[in-house]
């Protein structure tokens, strides 16, 4: 691994993997103003695959599906990502287009992508997961952009104008921090020299971040959707946690291992689904956000068995914040989350993904193996300590099921 | 050791040749040599909805959950702890012509993990026991007073989550209807009647009758020497004389000879389409790629013709999403086109499709746009050699459907030699409107 800086400050990380067909290219680009209109970034983010000056929405779809050549644009909490993937023999001709695409948008077709942006949406709010995951965030993130979902870009963005967006994308291009990530069978001096012919006209400023940070939860936030003909109830619940330069990150990527996160052996599949058989869906995941993250269990259970399944995740939440966990259980979580990590960089696209992230937040592209030894290093103090602290906090309670079920669980 | 008939196929990306070994009692071992740190090993069974009828649908899917419950040697929980613990990840799937069972897993230092997996894969595979306080007692689905659930509850909440996705429902109405009498018909996970009342012997014999050597095939994908690995997987599958029986045939059918039209109603805000059509067995190698390049062309990607004339150049914003799928298949495939549009114009949404299923058939395609679909199918076989799950899941699917694996190896020869006539006369023997099930799934307002 080889990291290098381009003439405009921009840096890189190269990562030459031998005998691979596919080159993955990916850039960070950290975000850092408050957005003045719900999903203007994400707009943004979508627009750029929609033409540039010299080519228009049409011709960019068919030269990139031509030469099976993925652009793939997201836009998330802390950042956009960018990210290439083609055959070797393409990369030159990715990276003109990708090039393309970050200098020379032209958002002619904002109008009508607002139009499709709202139809998809629609769309995804037809399924009672989707909708129930949204209102979550809206309900744990209250007042905040993280809590911005499908449902307020539906309604926010017919106000967003041209000027707006080209305002976004001026940023985009010579304000936010960027930095690029590389894995591939492409020898570094070639990659470097394309790096530089494509990327040297953009531009970043140190700015400050100046987005609010996340107020913590004070007391416990329910909210609840009634759908009539739902089979399932959809149930996530969530707390506050800190960003990734907390020094209690490990012992979170730990703690999601053992409630939810190891497949077929953890906490909560083993005593809800496997003992209980009160799900087939029940899992735990984390996003360590910069301003402000959070913890959350999902589960899908037939309606009659909201409370029962409420009072089983009180039941594991209680015990994970009040008992030492096990040796063994201890041990095994550490040699599951570590081993799992092998997965992250088993693709080009993972790899420069996962170097790419670590250099974006500043952690440098050795913080993957730093990250390692610190979890090997947990002890079970660390985890009751750490579980108590944050999950004996007020929570954020959502959940969709038919009024009858509602009602019958006490919550209307 | 004993006689083993060894072939090889070239998989295209992949550093070495695949070798395939056949064993004297019909069980295959594959390996696929992959460089890096990750190995998976898998074991495919011939068996799923296909070879199950109207009083044990389900019945493969439901089996597949109870492999998981322990053997004589471990107890429940025994495999996923052990294998997880280690970084792995195991799970298993379950379709119409296979089921299969798999562990993606550091090899660890000197490949030390590999032996233990082995061993825990083939213990799950050769011995399960079932146990009842596992699977759970046969009980009245109008019961509600039931509390102790086991894993018929898991797999009843699977049915019920299943209901709840408008996609699924969708296909499932669609399915239903592209068939008479072949099994296929079935949906894969069953009902909730049957899940709750099947018994613990039925699902053995159902196990007995279809887990038989020559009905499994188990590949290995990683960084390994097959001369090392071979011995230990033959040793560890001791079928202890295990007799194969003959699996169903069950009688290809036709596509329609007229258009069915199928309509359901849910509480939700726009409306969901689908035109289901039957295809060539996915043993018909040329006409499956052909099939891949006509979804390519048609509804995969941004570039395609449904996304560009009926999204990116329509003015009237009827379709929120379209897009197509071939899915291959032992006996029959399938060619979906599916897609979500604005309720209120239902009519207008399934005419613009069946003009551009028309115009397909009418006009063909272009030379440009057959060069498109090439590169890019080109490129999906490269991705599909980056993973060691992915090696894997392709070898025993084709494996599975196909019994041999010369659609892998002959796959990027006949995808260079497809014509735009061939393109042409397969879209007119198979994708003509009157071959298709049009089902609607629309919001309930919309009924009567």
């Amino acid at each position: 691994m080889e990291k290098y800086t381009l003439n405009n400050n921009i840096e890189v990380i190269i990562k030459e993997n031998i005998n691979t067909p596919r080159t993955a290219i990916v850039i960070y680009v950290k975000l850092n103003k408050q957005e003045q209109k719900a999903g203007i970034n994400f707009l943004m983010s979508e627009l750029l695959l929609q033409g540039t000056s010299s080519r228009n929405a049409e011709e960019l779809a068919n030269e990139l599906d031509e030469n099976a050549i993925d652009i793939i644009i997201e836009k998330k909490s802390d950042y956009i990502r960018l990210k290439l993937l083609c055959l070797n023999e393409d990369v030159e001709h990715g990276l003109e287009i990708l090039s393309d695409i970050i200098l020379n948008s032209t958002f002619n077709n904002y109008k009508k992508e607002i139009i499709k942006i709202k139809g998809e949406f629609e769309a995804d709010l037809d399924s009672p997961k989707a909708q129930t995951q949204d209102e979550y965030y809206r309900t744990i993130f209250k007042n905040h952009q993280y809590g911005i979902g499908r449902k307020e870009i539906i309604e926010n963005i017919d106000s967003i104008t041209k000027e707006d967006l080209i305002n976004a994308y001026n940023d985009f291009k010579y304000i936010l921090k960027k930095n690029i990530s590389f894995a591939g069978n492409i020898p570094a001096e070639q990659i470097k020299k394309l790096f530089e012919k494509y990327f040297e006209e953009l531009k970043q400023k140190e700015t400050e971040d100046t987005r609010i940070i996340v107020a913590a939860l004070k007391e416990n936030r329910i909210s609840l959707i009634q759908k009539e003909d739902a089979n399932q109830a959809q149930i996530f619940q969530g707390w506050n946690i800190p960003n990734i330069y907390s020094k209690d990150y490990p012992a979170i990527i730990l703690l999601n291992t053992l409630l939810g996160a190891s497949g077929l052996s953890s906490r909560l599949y083993l005593e809800l689904r496997e003992k209980k058989g009160l799900a087939y869906n029940i899992r735990s995941t984390f996003e360590a956000n910069l301003l402000g993250g959070h913890f959350f269990i999902y589960i899908a259970t037939e309606p009659k068995n909201i409370q029962t399944a409420l009072n089983g995740l009180k039941i594991e939440i209680k015990k994970i914040t009040e008992e030492y966990i096990s040796d063994e259980e201890l041990e095994n979580a550490k040699s599951s989350t570590i081993g799992k990590r092998q997965f992250y960089k088993e693709t080009n696209l993972l790899e420069a993904n996962l170097n790419g992230i670590y250099e974006y937040l500043n952690l440098g592209y050795k913080f993957e193996d730093e990250l390692i030894n610190k979890i090997a290093a947990l002890t079970k103090e660390d985890i009751l300590k750490t579980a108590s602290k944050y999950f004996t906090k007020p929570s954020a309670l959502c959940i969709l099921a038919p009024q009858k079920a509602l009602s019958d669980a006490k919550l209307l | 050791m004993e006689d083993l008939k060894k072939t090889q196929a070239i998989y295209p990306y992949l550093e070495k040749p695949i070798e395939i070994y056949e064993r004297p009692c019909g069980h295959k071992i594959i390996f696929a040599y992959k460089s890096g740190s990750l190995i998976n090993i898998s074991s495919w069974v011939k068996t799923g909805a296909v070879n199950e009828n109207d009083h044990n649908n389900g019945v493969s899917h439901f089996l597949e959950h109870l492999m998981f419950k322990g053997t004589s040697k471990h107890k429940a929980g025994y495999f996923d702890k052990t294998l997880e613990s280690k970084g792995g990840i195991v799970n298993a799937a379950t379709w119409k012509d296979y089921t299969y069972y798999y562990v993606t897993i550091p090899k660890g230092l000197d490949g030390k993990n590999f032996d233990i997996t082995l061993e825990l894969h083939a213990d799950m595979m050769l011995d399960p026991i079932i146990p009842d306080n596992e699977i759970g007692l046969p009980f009245d689905i109008n019961d509600t007073n039931i509390t102790t659930k086991r894993e018929r509850h898991v797999v009843i909440e699977e049915i019920k989550m299943r209901k709840d996705k408008p996609w699924t429902r969708i296909y499932n109405n669609t399915n239903e209807n592209m068939y008479s009498k072949h099994p296929y018909k079935r949906d894969v996970i069953g009902n909730e009647q049957i899940i709750s009342s099947i018994t613990r012997q039925e699902v053995l014999d159902y196990y007995k009758e279809f887990y038989t050597p020559n009905n499994i095939t188990t590949i290995i994908v990683g960084d390994m020497n097959s001369k090392d690995i071979i011995p230990k997987v033959i040793k560890a599958f001791d079928f202890k004389g295990r007799t194969n029986k003959e699996n169903p045939v069950f009688e290809s059918e036709k596509p329609l000879s007229q258009t069915k039209y199928v309509e359901d109603y849910s509480k939700i805000n726009t409306g969901f389409l689908m035109f289901g059509y039957l295809c060539c067995s996915a043993k018909d190698t040329k006409t499956s790629i052909i099939f891949e390049v006509i979804s390519m062309i048609l509804g995969l990607g941004q570039s395609s013709r449904l996304y560009q004339n009926l999204i990116e150049k329509s003015e009237s914003h009827i379709f929120n999403v379209i897009s197509t799928e071939f899915s291959a298949m032992r006996d029959m495939s399938n060619f979906f086109i599916q897609a979500n549009y604005k309720p209120e114009e239902k009519e207008t949404a399934i005419s613009l499709i069946q003009k551009e299923i028309e115009d397909l058939c009418k006009n063909g395609i272009t030379e440009k746009e057959l060069m498109k679909a090439k590169k890019k199918l080109k490129a999906d076989f490269a991705e599909n050699a980056e993973t060691v799950s992915d090696i894997a899941d392709t070898i025993g699917f084709y494996m599975t459907a196909c019994n041999n694996l010369r659609y892998i190896e002959e796959y990027l020869n006949i995808l260079n030699e497809i014509t735009t006539d061939e393109v042409k006369k397969t879209a007119n023997e198979y994708l003509t409107i009157n071959k298709a099930v049009i089902s609607t799934l629309m919001p309930l307002e919309y009924k009567n």
